[in-house]
This record gives C-alpha cells, structure tokens and sequence, in this order.
C-alpha cells in the first residue's frame, strides 16, 4: 500500500492505475519465484507420490523388475481392487481396528496432559532462577535426541524385555529403556493413595495412566514447550507492570493475563501434539502400520494408512474447532 | 519553578533522614524478624523449594535412561548375570565399544550419515528460508492454497507414502507411472537414484523432507516480524526484490537460520525413515544398518540371560550414534532455545 503509493508519487494521474497494477503484478511474480521452489516439488514429486499410494490402496501393484536380456524396462502392472483392500483392513485384520481404538484412547489420555505439562513448565522455565539455562538445556535435549533412530532402539529393548521378562525380572530395572523411568514411580502407590480419597474411579485410571506415560509425555513435550516459551516472552512486561500496581495476586495474574494471552499458542500446540502423536514412532499404530507393511503386503498397509490419515485430519479438525472458540486474540479487541 | 524544585529536594532529604533514623533504631534482629518472619516470605520459599525439586526430579527422569544407557554400555556378559550389579560394573569393559567400531562399520555409518545430515540440512535451510520468505511477504493469487498443500505435507504420516517413495525413488522420472520426462531423452530407461544423496536433495530442495512443514512456519513468522518498511526503503534506493533479499533480509535471519540447520541436521542425523527407504543397499552403511549384534557377541546373547546383554548393546550402539550430536547440542543449544524465542511463533 504505502510502496504503491510512493512509487506513485509524481507520476501523472493518468498513469497512477496501470503503474499499480504493474506493481502488484510483479510483487505476485516475486512472490510465485520464491515459492517456486515449493510449487515445483509439490506438483512434480509429492502429489504424484500421493497419487500413487492412494492408486496402490486401491489397485494390486506387481513390479516386474527389468529385462537385462530382451531390454524391456521395468515396468508397473495394476490390478483394480476396488474397497477390498480397505475391507481387508477393517473387517478381516481384527488387530487394526483394535489398535486403532487404543491409539485413540492413548491420544485423548496423552494430549490434554501433554499441553497442560508443557504449558506449566514453560511457565517455570520462563522465571528467573538460578541455573535457568541448565534446566532449559536439559528439558530441551529430548527434542534433540530422542526421535527416530532413538526411538527404534528403545522399542525394540522393550521388545527384548518383554519376551524375557519372566527369565530375570529382577534386572530389568537395570537395564535402560523407554520404559524403564516409569519403574522409577511406582504406579501402586498412586492408585492407592487416590483410592483413599474419594473420587471417581475414571480420574484414578487417568492419573494412574499419566504417571506411568510420565516418561513419554516430557520426552515428547519439548517442542510444545519452546512454543510456549516464545510466547510467554512476546507478552509485554507492562501488562504485568500495571496488573500488579492494581494488586492482583500471581494466581489471579496468570488466569486474567498469561493464560488468554497465550491462548493461541494453545491452539498450534494441540495441532501440533495431535500431528506429531499420530505421527511419531513410538505410536503403537504407526509401529502397527509398519509392520503390516511387511506382514500384509503393501497395498493394505497403504490402506490402513490412509483410514488413518482421514481420522488424524478429523481430529485435528475437531480439536482446532473446539479450540479456536475459546481463543483471545489481542488484536481483534484492541 | 526554582523555588518548587528547592522545596521537593528538601522534602525527599527530610524523608531520607528520617527512613536512615528509623532504620538504624530498629535492631537487626528486629529487622530480620519483619523480613523473613512473614507468610509472604515462607510462601516464596515454600514455592522456590517446590520449584528446585521439580525440575531437579523432571530433569532426573529425562536423564535417568541416559544413565543407565551409559552405564549398561561399560558392563561386561558376567555382569548381566550376576543379580547383585547394580548401574556400577563389576568388570568394565570397552569390549562392546570395539566391537561396534570394528564389526558394526561404525565410522562408515557416520561418515554417510554426516554427508546426508550436511548436504540436505544446508539443502533444506536455503530451500525453507526462500519458501518461507516468499509465503510471508508477498501476497499473490493461490498464496493461501499453496500454504495449505505445505500444512498438508506436515499432515500426511510417512507411512502412507512409503513405498510409494521407495518405487519413486527407484525407477526416477518426473511424472506418474509409466510415462515420464525422463524416459523420453533416455529411451524408455527410468534413473535408480537408490544409495545416492540424490532422493534426500531432491526433497530438502523442495521442502518435502523431515519437519520441513515445521521451518516453513517458523521462518515464516519470523519473516513477517520483520518491518515492511525495511525491504520499502530499501526498494527506494533502487534495489531489486532479490538483492532487497540477499543484502538486507537474509544478513538480519542468521541466527534463525542458524537455528532451523541445527533442527534440520540433528533430525536428519537421528534419522531412520528416509535413510532406510533410501539407502538399501549393502555399499552404504548407516546407522539403522548398525543396529546389530557384532560377530563376537553372537553365542553370549543367545545364552541364558543374554537379552539382557543384548538391550545393552542396543542401546551402546544408540549412545554411539547420538555421541555426536550430543556434542554439538552442548555447544549450540543456545542457538536453539534462542532462535525459537526469537521467531515469535503466534496462532494465527
């Protein structure tokens, strides 16, 4: 706006409009040459990627490896298939709709207390103290460290742990893996100190559950919380300044001021969690998926993915609905 | 006006007399006992000590398995039978090390696997930033659309397009199935990009590979932090758009970009999906390759109780692969922590 109309001070009246255009015109070009990059990828190798996996959960595909002798190239044979790979998937593989309904039960245990522990932490981590940039530095190294190849050893240890744990369980405890640290608290003690409060047995379960996933929750809250972090700081000190002029207490500073100013955050991280959980592969279904790959051939694996796909992006749908209802923007008010 | 400000000089020196007569009268026993002695200042330490301890327990738990990692690597196959051995080995040994270097082709794993990390960290940082500045500054027709596809990619889960990326990958040309650009100059003859870095440049180049979504955004927002004003003044001395982007724009993003290569190369590095699709073959070796129990090892794992050992050499070979990247955290995590602040992510 203030560009067009400093380039077109000094030209004619006449020529204000087509110099406009002009402008705009040759801002969208750059625009389209920066993202070039993205658009040439997108159309040339991903799309025909997710062309071909959506084709091969619907099609049987044989490769027929190359002739060395006659010179034929390799080449693809299809075979329509129609639903049957999906029916193969939801009606035959008893095994995927039941991990499907765990994983989900797992995602609705895990992301609430994944939010809310990020979103604590960041809080704590945000004051100063002494020794901040140590613990910043250590909350930060599962970030770094533990995805991917990380992961793979630790479900396999716990693969190896599992189908031995009868032959020494005495030093399991020993050993390192993902599911050693939750040995480290006693689940039992948990359940019976809430059993002798009186509340309902469903809080228990849940509670119980977190302190035994306490391990895999920090582990995969470090992005959540730098999020957080970022915009804990982008609040400016003066709202604080005058908050507390007025005499608001800490408790009620954090309800009235940090929390509906960090409110969108809230909204990214959940997005952000329910993607990166569906995702990451300590999920059992991914792993599922994974392995189906090899047991079930690639045309159902493909399908199963998929199936699964539709219900992350469901969820995600849902979550940033529900979310973005409750959301304070600063700007709109102001 | 002199007078007024003569007269508030003298009140603040009347007041400040007085707060130093008051203060010494006061014993310090008697001024301890207003300071320390009240509910506000038992709350703060009752809060400070809640405090330590959590972060002292959370940062245990982040590190617990770390330990015993590094404590289950040093212990030898007598020690796993023994029930007494508890975190401190009774025989240390670095036999599982050696082992790992010498029959597991350690280094050659580590040099691949800091070839890829390098070439497509550096690949995806260029490629992400020009993306990013591109999505944040400029506004044209299909913009929106476009920013939507890069949230799609982010969406997708790997596993959906698995084989569809090792077919891709290993019978190479641009287009779907059987016709292709490619094949029109070569005669019919599709490229096998297989155990070359090729897929993985192919990818970062075009923001397709690990997290790539995740930079877009955060270098986008950080982009749109940046004051239009800085790029209009400079577009009136007569620079280009891309020059306005090499000399002034790129010079101010250091330290984020700094921060999405850091990302970019230790995600690369731990690395399992892509490498595995993409470097199937038995020439190169990588870390998921490594993943194995060394010759020597063989009969002592198979014995009674030698899972146990054989958790330990698992998890020697990821202290091994991580080793690195440890070191590199340890000297740049401040980049890290920084950069995010730094890019102000918001909800929008």
């Amino acid at each position: 706006m203030n560009k067009a109309q400093i380039a077109s001070q000094g030209a004619l009246p006449k020529k204000r409009k087509q110099r406009r255009v002009s402008l705009d015109r040759k801002k969208a070009r750059a625009g389209w040459f920066f993202v070039l990059p993205f658009a040439l990828g997108f159309v040339l190798v991903y799309l025909p990627l997710i062309i071909e996996s959506i084709v091969s959960s619907f099609f049987t595909v044989t490769v027929k490896a190359a002739d060395v002798i006659t010179g034929t190239p390799a080449s693809y044979r299809l075979q329509a298939a129609g639903l049957s790979h999906y029916q193969e998937a939801l009606f035959e593989n008893s095994d995927f709709v039941q991990n499907l309904i765990t994983g989900m039960q797992q995602l609705i245990i895990d992301i609430p207390a994944i939010i809310i522990f990020s979103l604590f932490m960041a809080v704590i981590l945000n004051q100063k103290m002494m020794g901040r940039a140590v613990f910043r530095a250590i909350f930060f190294i599962p970030v770094i460290i533990s995805t991917g190849i990380v992961a793979q050893v630790d479900n396999m240890t716990t693969e190896l742990s599992n189908q031995t744990s009868g032959e020494s369980s005495i030093q399991t405890g020993n050993q390192a893996s993902g599911s050693s640290a939750s040995q480290l608290i006693s689940a039992a003690d948990v359940s019976s100190l809430f059993s002798s409060m009186m509340v309902g047995s469903e809080l228990v379960t849940y509670v119980v559950n977190l302190v035994n996933n306490i391990y895999g929750i920090v582990n995969r809250s470090g992005v959540q919380m730098l999020i957080f972090l970022a915009g804990l700081q982008s609040i400016s000190p003066a709202i604080y300044e005058s908050c507390s002029i007025d005499g608001a207490t800490a408790w009620e500073t954090f309800w009235k001021i940090t929390f509906p100013m960090i409110s969108p955050m809230i909204l990214v991280n959940a997005v952000y969690t329910v993607i990166d959980s569906f995702t990451s592969q300590s999920n059992t279904l991914m792993n599922f998926i994974n392995n189906a790959f090899i047991t079930e051939g690639n045309s159902v694996a493909t399908a199963m993915a998929w199936i699964y796909f539709v219900i992350v992006i469901l969820i995600v749908a849902v979550v940033g609905g529900i979310l973005s209802a409750f959301i304070f923007y600063q700007r709109r008010e102001g | 006006m002199t007078n007024d400000t003569q007269n508030a000089t003298r009140v603040t020196k009347e007041t400040k007399n007085k707060i130093r007569v008051e203060f010494e009268r006061t014993s310090l026993w008697e001024r301890m006992k207003i300071k320390y002695l009240s509910l506000r200042f038992l709350g703060r330490v009752v809060f400070v000590i809640f405090r330590v301890v959590l972060l002292l327990g959370i940062s245990y738990i982040i590190l617990y398995p770390f330990i015993t990692k590094i404590a289950g690597s040093f212990m030898s196959p007598e020690d796993f039978a023994d029930v007494t051995v508890k975190l401190i080995s009774r025989n240390p040994t670095l036999d599982t090390y050696k082992a790992i270097i010498e029959y597991n082709h350690y280094f050659d794993a580590a040099l691949t696997t800091l070839g890829v990390s390098l070439v497509s960290a550096l690949a995806q940082m260029i490629a992400c930033c020009v993306i990013a500045y591109g999505f944040a500054k400029y506004k044209f027709k299909g913009s929106k659309f476009l920013f939507f596809c890069v949230v799609f990619t982010m969406v997708v889960p790997h596993q959906t397009i698995k084989s569809a990326l090792s077919l891709k990958f290993r019978y190479f040309d641009i287009g779907v199935y059987n016709f292709g650009i490619i094949k029109l100059f070569t005669g019919g003859q599709s490229l096998n990009l297989l155990d070359t870095y090729w897929p993985m440049v192919i990818l970062s180049l075009t923001g397709l590979a690990f997290k790539n979504g995740l930079y877009i955004f955060m270098l986008r927002q950080f982009f749109k932090g940046i004051p239009d004003s800085l790029e209009e003044s400079a577009y009136i001395d007569g620079s280009g758009v891309f020059r306005t982007f090499v000399q002034i724009i790129l010079p101010l993003s250091v330290p984020m970009l700094i921060t999405v290569f850091l990302f970019a190369f230790s995600w690369q590095w731990t690395d399992n999906f892509y490498v595995s699709i993409f470097f199937p073959g038995r020439e190169q070796y990588v870390f998921t390759k490594i993943l194995t129990v060394p010759a020597p090892f063989r009969e002592a794992v198979n014995q009674a109780g030698g899972s146990l050992f054989n958790q330990a050499i698992m998890n020697t070979c990821a202290i091994m692969i991580i080793l690195p990247l440890v070191v590199v955290y340890l000297f740049c995590q401040r980049f890290l922590i920084q950069g995010i602040e730094r890019s102000g992510i918001t909800g929008e």
